[in-house]
């Protein structure tokens, strides 16, 4: 307890004078025989102290409140620009695989195309060749002039033979083309 | 009353919070208020050295994680109590209620656990309730929920 009772009473005075009020814990260790001006003031004082401190500790607990609601929605945000991030490298994974099943797809297509063409022209061509080498052997056997059916047939075979190789590869790649994913 | 209180908290805002609902509870005369365990441990070690030391607070509330410091609350409590001779009522303020964590503390010494909220003072009345057991040594570990 401050007990210089002049001093004290002089400096509270004072600040009673100049409307100084006390704050904090300096009230509750000043002597308790005061007069009872001094005691009013004090009193007065400590009101304002208390008051003041109520509406200190309520904005205060408001702004740790917002505070900690705040790191809350940090959190969430943070977790969502994760998984924003995460789907749209899963979009960007589903559209590359897209472009290239487009681009299978497209050239499975091409295959198929030129795997037709191949197919209908050695249809042609063995046609063709199975009907020279009908009307060759009937003109051997009808004993007629073969010189004209002769020259088409070796042509016609010396071509099969010669693309055959060719013909054969083109027909084995287009199935493994169109057969692969 | 309680002559003196230090807080160790890495929270500013707490330290307001703290500070103002012990004036409000007229629960002590002096509070001083450390953002790290660091700091409070240099200042232990400076009142250890000078025993007796006045300046030594009668009453600690360590917060459980204090953010930017070589050791948190537990460990504090445990060097307070192992290293420093004790001498104070100690335990531990923190949003927390680990029962893990709580265990941890009471074997390393803490005498109460309060958890932090929005409403603290009825919490604080309470533990002003108990605190002369805490002096004595009488009251066991208590959590203020």
């Amino acid at each position: 307890m401050i007990s210089g009772k002049d001093t004290i009473e002089e400096a509270l005075r004072k600040a009673k004078a100049k409307k100084v009020y006390i704050e904090g814990n300096f009230a509750k260790i000043l002597s308790k025989s005061l007069p009872n001006d001094i005691k009013e003031y004090l009193k007065e004082s400590k009101e304002r102290d208390i008051k003041a401190r109520r509406k200190r500790l309520d904005v205060t607990k408001q702004v740790q409140k917002q505070n900690s609601e705040l790191a809350e929605a940090s959190v969430i945000k943070e977790s969502l620009v994760l998984e924003l991030k995460n789907a749209l490298d899963e979009a960007e994974k589903l559209r590359d695989e897209a472009v290239e099943d487009l681009d299978v797809l497209q050239k499975r297509t091409q295959f198929e195309l030129i795997g037709l063409i191949v197919k209908v022209a050695l249809v042609i061509i063995v046609g063709v060749g199975i009907t020279t080498t009908l009307m060759y052997t009937v003109a051997m056997l009808a004993n007629k002039d073969t010189t004209i059916l002769g020259n088409a047939w070796s042509n016609l075979f010396g071509i099969l033979l010669t693309n055959s190789f060719s013909i054969i590869g083109t027909i084995m790649g287009v199935k493994y083309a169109t057969e692969k994913k | 009353m309680i002559q003196s209180i230090l807080l160790i908290d890495d929270e500013d805002l707490f330290h307001l919070v703290f500070e103002d609902a012990c004036s409000l509870l007229d629960m002590t005369l002096s509070l001083e208020a450390l953002n790290s365990s660091d700091e409070a441990d240099k200042l232990f070690k400076k009142w250890f050295d000078e025993r007796p030391s006045a300046d030594r607070p009668e009453c600690v509330f360590v917060d459980l994680n204090i953010i930017g410091s070589s050791f948190d609350g537990i460990e504090m409590i445990r060097k307070i109590n192992e290293d420093y001779g004790n001498g104070v009522v100690i335990g531990i303020i923190s949003s927390s209620d680990d029962v893990k964590e709580i265990e941890k503390a009471k074997s390393v010494g803490a005498q109460f656990w309060i958890i932090k909220s929005d409403d603290i003072e009825p919490r604080l009345e309470e533990f002003i309730k108990d605190y002369q057991g805490y002096v004595d040594r009488t009251s066991d570990f208590k959590i203020y929920k």
